[in-house]
C-alpha cells in the first residue's frame, strides 16, 4: 500500500467507529422510581480518620434501615450508596461525580471534610443536591446555599456557650482562659472564634497552643499552661489529641478546667483518660447516650439492632448519623409522592422546632436560612462510670454588644 | 531552683523522656540497616501491629507481661515472614526498589491492620503506676521512666550483642560486605531474617509503649515519621545514633514547644525536619554515620 | 506482515513514532479521547483529567528519580508550589490561565533549582530524606502563611476563563488539560533522546563515572530537579483547576508516595511507563470495585464482602508485587506483549 492510501483506509476505520459511538442521553428524573430511591453518601471509611467518617455513616445507614423497615418513604424503599474519599478533595469530587451520573441517585445525603464539602459547592448547585454536609463551617449558609442544610452548631457557638458558661456560670473573676488547637479547620476556628469572645468579655487569652494530631506528647503545651497559671483551657481538636492532652496534664498535677468542642465531646474520653478527666467539661450539639429520652433510647436500640459496639466507636458521632438521617428522612416524607429536588428542598424548609426527642436540638430551616441551631449544652465528664453526663439543658450564646 | 530553671529542666526531662519513645522507634530502623542495608519503611507499621496484638492480648486476658512477650514473639514472626516473601526475592536488586517495597509494605500492612483491627480509637489498659515521680519539683511519669530504661537497655544489649555474640558479629560482617562474609561461612539469608525479625519485635515494644501515651489506632504508624529523622540525624548505621538522634529529636521539640510556640505556632512539629536538614547539608551521611569512598 | 524491526541507523532507533502503525494507533486514540466528552458519562471525564494531572506530575517525577537515579519524597511539595502558585495568581490578581500554569511550573522550578543545590552532596536515602523535609516545610509554609495561602480555611479557585468561555465543567476543562498533557509528554519524550537525556541516565547509572566523561554533575543534576518541579508545578496548577479549591491538608507525604507508585507500577524511566501507571492506578479502585462486585455475582461468599481498605490494600500489594516480579512495571509487559506478537510463532 502507499503511503496514502493507508492513511485513506485509517480514515474510513475511524468514520466508521466514530459512528458507532452515539451520544447517549441521561434519563430526566434522576434516582427515584415507583418503589425506590437512590441515594449517596460520600464519608471517610480509610486510614486514619475513618475513625470519624464510619459511626457517622453507621448512623445513617441504621436510620434508613429502620425507614425502610416501617414501610419506606411513601411506599418507596432507600437503597443508599456509601463512597469513600480517603478525606481527599479529588476522590470526593470523584465520588460526587460517580454517584450522580454513574448510580443516578436522587440526591446526596451528607459528605465529609470541609473542603471536600466546599469544593462541592458548584456541582451541588448545578445539580441540585439537597444535602446535610457532615462538617460546619459559615461558607456551608453564609451566604445562602439553596441546597446545603446544616445541622449542629457551628465552632463560634460553641466557643461562645464556653466563654459564656466561664463568665456567668462559674462567676470567674478576671480568669485566664487558653486555648489549645490543631492546625486544622475546625481548631483555627475555633481559636479565632475564642479571639473574638474573649475582646467581647474584655478579656486576653492568656495563650495559644498548637497541638497536633498525632502528637506523642503534650508536655510543652501543658507546661506553658502551668507556668503561666491558666485557669481555663479551651481544646479545640479530635478526640485522641484531647485524650494525649488530658493525660500528660494529669501528670503534671496541673488541673484547670478543660473545654472541648463537639469532636471530643465523647465517652471515649473519658474511659480513655479515666480520672484524668475529671476538670473535662464538653459542648455538644446531640443528646448524651446514656440520656433517658425517647430519641437516645432509640438510638441506644438501633445501635444495639445493628450490632454497633457502643464502646468501639465515637457514640456522638453515631448519634449524629442518626439525626441526620431522621431529618433527611423527614424531608422525603414531607416531600410527598412527587419527589423532585425542589419538592425536597421546599419540604426541608416546612420544618419548624423538629423535634427528634431529643437526639439533636430542635430543628428549623426556612427558605432563607439553612443555618445550623445556634444551641448546643455541656457535658461533664464522669470518671467513675466513664461517660459524659448532660449537665445543662440546650442554650444559646448570650448576645454581647 | 529558681523558676526559669526549673521551667528549662523539667522542659528538658520531659523531652528525654518523650525522646526515649523516639530512640525506642529508632532502634529498630538501624538494626536493619545495619544489617541489610535497607531503610524500612514499614517499621511504624510493625510498631503498630505490635500494639494491636498487645491490646488484642490484653483483651484476652492475658497478663501484660506475658502478652508483651507474646505480642512482641507474633510480630518478630511477622518480620521474619516479611523478610522471606519479600524482601529476599528483592535481593541484589537497586537500594531504590528496596527502599520503595518497604513503602508498598507499609501501606500493605496499614490497610490489612484497618480490616483485621478496625478504625476505632483503641484505649489501652495501662499497666504502669498512674502516679509520677517527682524529684525537686521535677515530674516523670512511669510510662516515661520505663521507656527510657528499656532503650537504655536495649542500647546497652545490642552493643554487648554486635561486639560479642556471634550472630552480632556476622551481622556486621554482612553489612560491611555481604560475598566476603559468604565465604566465610555467614548465611546471609539467615542474618537477613534474624535482624528483620529482632527489628520487628522492637518495633512492637515501642508499639506498645507509645499505645501507652497516645490512643491505639491506625494513626499510629505515623510516629515513625519523626523517628527518620533521629536515624538519619544519628548516622543510619549507629545504634548510639539512634539512641541519640531519639534524645535530641525529643528534647529539641519539647523546648521549641516550650519557647517558640507563641511566636511561631506548630514549629514543635516542624523541628525534626528542620534539623534533619540543616544536619544533611553539613554532614551529608548523618552525626555517626560512616563516609563511604566511592571509586568507579 | 513484517516479522521484526529492522534499525540500521541510530537515527532510525531513536525515531519516536518507531512504524507506521503506531502513527495510526495513535490517531485513533486521540480522536477517541478528543470525543470523549461526547460519548462518556462526566464520571469518566472527571477521572480522565484527574489521570491527566496524575501523568504530567508523574513525568517529572520519572525524570528526576527515573532517569536521572535522584530518589525524591518531596515530590508533592511541587505540586502544592504550582497549585497555590496558579491559585493566588487567577484568585486574587485576577490573571488568565495561560499565564498562571506556567507561572505555576517555573515558580515550582524555582524552588527546585534552589532545592538542587543543596542536595547535589546527598545520595540515596539521605536524599530521600531531605527531600521529604523540604515537603514538610512547604505544607508549614502553606498551612501558617495564611495572608498569602488562607492557610487551613483553604483558597478557592477561579474558573478558567478562555475567549470569553469559562471552563468550569470537567468536559469543558478536558480539552486544556489533554492539550496541556500532549505538550508534555511529547517534551518528555524528546527530553529524554537528546544530549540531555543521556546525560541524565548516566548520572543515574553511575554518577562519577560519568563525571569522568565529562557529565557536568551540578548542570545536570539541577536541571533534573528544575524540570523535574516545573512538570510537578504545571500538573499542581492544573490540579488547582481541577478541584477548584486547595486545603493545605492534599499535598502530604502520602501524595508524593502515590506518585512513586505511579512510576514504579508503570515503568522507572519511562515515558510510557509513566502514562500507563498514572492511568492505572488512577482507574484501579475501580477495578477492584468491580472485580469484588463481579465475584459476588458468582460466588455469594463476596457479596458485601468489599471494604475499601482492600483498595488501599492493593495499592500496597502492587507496589510490591512490581518491584518484586516485574521491576520493568507496565512498560517491561507492554514491550514483552508487543515483542512475542511481531516475532510469533518465534520466541525471538
Amino acid at each position: 500500500m502507499s503511503t496514502k492510501a493507508r492513511w485513506t483506509f485509517v480514515l474510513i476505520l475511524g468514520i466508521c467507529s466514530g459512528l458507532l459511538f452515539g451520544t447517549s442521553a441521561f434519563p430526566d428524573s434522576r434516582g427515584v422510581t415507583k418503589d425506590a430511591i437512590q441515594l449517596g453518601m460520600i464519608l471517610v471509611k480509610t486510614g486514619p480518620v475513618a475513625a470519624l467518617g464510619l459511626p457517622q455513616g453507621w448512623g445513617v445507614q441504621d436510620s434508613f434501615s429502620e425507614l425502610n423497615g416501617s414501610g419506606g418513604i411513601n411506599g418507596r424503599k432507600i437503597n443508599l450508596i456509601w463512597e469513600d474519599d480517603q478525606f481527599k478533595t479529588p476522590n470526593a469530587i470523584a465520588a460526587f461525580n460517580k454517584l450522580l451520573f454513574r448510580d443516578k441517585v436522587f440526591s446526596i445525603v451528607t459528605m465529609g471534610g470541609t473542603p471536600q464539602t466546599i469544593a462541592l459547592f458548584d456541582l451541588i448547585d448545578k445539580n441540585k443536591v439537597v444535602n446535610i454536609p457532615n462538617a460546619m463551617a459559615d461558607e456551608f449558609f453564609q451566604p445562602h446555599k439553596p441546597y446545603v442544610f446544616t445541622l449542629g452548631a457551628t465552632y463560634e457557638t460553641q466557643i461562645d456557650l464556653m466563654f459564656d458558661y466561664i463568665m456567668n456560670d462559674l462567676k470567674a473573676q478576671d480568669p485566664k482562659i487558653a486555648v489549645v488547637y490543631s492546625e486544622t479547620e475546625f481548631g483555627k476556628k475555633g481559636l479565632e472564634a475564642a479571639r473574638n469572645r474573649a475582646s467581647q468579655y474584655g478579656v486576653k487569652l492568656a495563650s495559644e497552643l498548637v497541638l497536633n494530631i498525632g502528637s506523642v506528647d503534650a508536655s510543652s503545651q501543658v507546661l506553658v499552661l502551668k507556668k503561666e497559671d491558666v485557669d481555663y483551657v479551651i481544646i479545640c481538636n479530635l478526640a485522641p489529641p484531647t485524650i494525649t492532652y488530658l493525660k500528660t496534664a494529669e501528670k503534671y498535677d496541673y488541673w484547670p478546667t478543660t473545654f472541648g468542642i463537639n469532636w471530643s465531646c465523647d465517652d471515649t474520653v473519658v474511659r480513655a483518660c479515666g480520672s484524668a478527666a475529671k476538670n473535662y467539661i464538653g459542648v455538644g450539639f446531640v443528646g448524651g447516650w446514656e440520656d433517658d429520652t425517647p430519641g437516645m433510647k432509640k438510638v441506644r436500640e438501633l445501635a444495639k439492632k445493628n450490632d454497633r459496639d457502643p464502646s468501639k466507636m465515637l457514640t456522638s458521632l453515631y448519634t449524629m448519623g442518626v439525626g441526620t438521617g431522621i431529618v433527611y428522612g423527614e424531608g422525603l416524607k414531607r416531600a410527598g409522592e412527587n419527589l423532585t429536588a425542589e419538592s425536597f428542598k421546599n419540604a426541608l424548609e416546612t420544618l419548624k422546632d423538629f423535634d427528634t426527642g431529643g437526639i439533636l436540638p430542635p430543628v428549623t430551616f426556612t427558605s432563607t436560612s439553612h443555618a445550623p441551631t445556634t444551641s448546643a449544652r455541656f457535658y461533664r465528664a464522669n470518671p467513675e462510670k466513664g461517660v459524659m453526663v448532660p449537665i445543662t439543658d440546650w442554650r444559646t450564646p448570650k448576645v454581647l454588644k | 531552683m529558681s523558676e526559669d530553671l526549673l521551667y528549662l529542666t523539667q522542659l528538658i526531662v520531659s523531652g528525654l523522656a518523650v525522646g526515649s519513645l523516639y530512640a525506642l522507634a529508632a532502634l529498630g530502623f538501624v538494626l536493619i540497616y545495619k544489617a541489610t542495608d535497607i531503610m524500612n519503611f514499614a517499621h511504624g507499621e510493625a510498631m503498630m501491629i505490635g500494639g494491636f496484638i498487645c491490646y488484642t492480648l490484653i483483651g484476652l486476658g492475658v497478663p501484660f507481661g506475658w502478652a508483651v512477650i507474646i505480642a512482641a514473639a507474633l510480630t518478630m514472626g511477622l518480620g521474619v515472614m516479611t523478610e522471606r516473601l519479600v524482601l529476599r526475592p528483592m535481593l541484589g536488586e537497586p537500594q531504590f526498589a528496596v527502599v520503595m517495597v518497604t513503602i508498598g509494605l507499609s501501606i500493605f500492612l496499614r490497610s490489612i491492620s484497618g480490616i483485621v483491627f478496625g478504625h476505632d480509637n483503641k484505649i489501652f489498659p495501662s499497666p504502669f503506676a498512674q502516679a509520677t515521680i517527682t524529684y525537686e519539683g521535677l515530674v516523670l511519669s512511669y510510662t516515661h521512666l520505663w521507656a527510657m530504661l528499656v532503650s537504655a537497655f536495649m542500647m546497652i544489649l545490642f552493643f554487648l550483642f554486635f561486639k560479642y555474640s556471634r550472630s552480632g558479629l556476622a551481622m556486621r560482617g554482612v553489612a560491611n560486605d555481604q560475598d566476603t562474609s559468604m565465604l566465610m561461612g555467614i548465611s546471609v539469608k539467615k542474618i537477613f531474617a534474624l535482624s528483620w525479625g529482632l527489628s520487628f519485635a522492637i518495633a512492637a515494644v515501642a508499639g506498645i509503649f507509645l499505645a501507652n501515651v497516645m490512643v491505639l489506632n491506625i494513626g499510629l504508624s505515623l510516629v515513625a515519621l519523626k523517628a527518620f529523622p533521629a536515624v538519619v540525624l544519628g548516622g543510619l548505621e549507629s545504634v548510639p545514633g539512634a539512641i541519640i538522634g531519639g534524645l535530641v529529636i525529643g528534647v529539641l521539640e519539647t523546648l521549641v514547644g516550650g519557647y517558640l510556640d507563641q511566636t511561631l505556632p506548630g514549629a514543635k512539629d516542624l523541628t525534626a525536619f528542620v534539623v534533619l536538614f540543616l544536619v544533611l547539608m553539613i554532614r551529608p551521611y548523618g552525626l555517626f554515620g560512616k563516609k563511604e569512598i566511592e571509586r568507579v | 506482515m513484517r516479522s521484526k524491526t529492522f534499525r540500521e541507523t541510530y537515527r532510525e532507533d531513536m525515531k519516536v513514532f518507531q512504524t507506521f502503525w503506531v502513527k495510526c494507533w495513535l490517531l485513533l486514540f486521540i480522536i477517541a479521547l478528543l470525543t470523549l466528552p461526547f460519548w462518556a458519562d462526566p464520571y469518566i471525564v472527571y477521572m480522565t483529567n484527574i489521570c491527566g494531572i496524575a501523568i504530567i506530575a508523574a513525568l517529572g517525577l520519572n525524570i528526576l528519580t527515573g532517569l536521572t537515579g535522584q530518589i525524591s519524597l518531596g515530590h508533592s511539595a511541587f505540586v502544592a508550589l504550582g497549585a497555590y502558585t496558579s491559585a493566588i495568581m487567577a484568585g486574587r490578581l485576577d490573571l488568565p490561565f495561560w499565564l498562571t500554569i506556567p507561572a505555576g511550573g517555573l515558580v515550582a522550578a524555582l524552588f527546585g533549582i534552589g532545592l538542587g543545590f543543596p542536595c547535589l552532596r546527598l545520595k540515596g536515602l539521605y536524599l530521600a530524606m531531605a527531600t521529604m523535609s523540604f515537603g514538610v516545610v512547604v505544607e508549614y509554609a502553606i498551612t501558617h502563611w495564611e495572608s498569602l495561602t488562607m492557610g487551613v480555611r483553604g483558597i478557592s479557585v477561579p474558573a478558567p476563563v478562555f475567549l470569553g468561555f469559562t471552563l468550569s465543567d470537567p468536559s469543558q476543562l478536558f480539552f486544556l488539560i489533554i492539550v496541556i498533557v500532549g505538550l508534555h509528554i511529547s517534551a518528555a519524550k524528546n527530553l529524554a533522546r537528546t544530549r540531555v537525556g543521556r546525560a541524565f541516565v548516566a548520572i543515574r547509572d553511575r554518577d562519577v563515572a560519568a563525571e569522568v566523561i565529562g557529565v557536568n554533575l551540578t548542570k545536570y543534576k539541577v536541571m533534573a530537579f528544575a524540570i523535574s518541579s516545573f512538570y510537578g508545578g504545571v500538573a499542581g496548577a492544573l490540579y488547582a483547576y481541577s478541584t477548584s479549591y486547595l486545603h493545605p491538608e492534599n499535598f502530604t507525604l502520602l501524595l508524593s508516595i502515590e506518585y512513586i507508585a505511579m512510576i514504579i507500577v508503570g515503568g522507572l524511566g519511562s515515558i510510557l511507563g509513566s502514562v500507563l501507571g498514572a492511568v492505572f492506578l488512577t482507574a484501579m479502585p475501580d477495578l477492584i470495585k468491580g472485580l469484588f462486585e463481579f465475584l459476588g455475582r458468582q460466588i455469594p461468599y463476596f457479596q458485601a464482602r468489599y471494604d475499601e481498605e482492600w483498595n488501599i490494600a492493593a495499592f500496597g500489594l502492587l507496589i510490591m508485587l512490581f518491584l518484586i516480579f516485574e521491576p520493568a512495571g507496565l512498560n517491561g509487559i507492554w514491550t514483552r506483549i508487543k515483542t512475542s506478537f511481531k516475532n510469533w510463532p518465534f520466541t525471538y
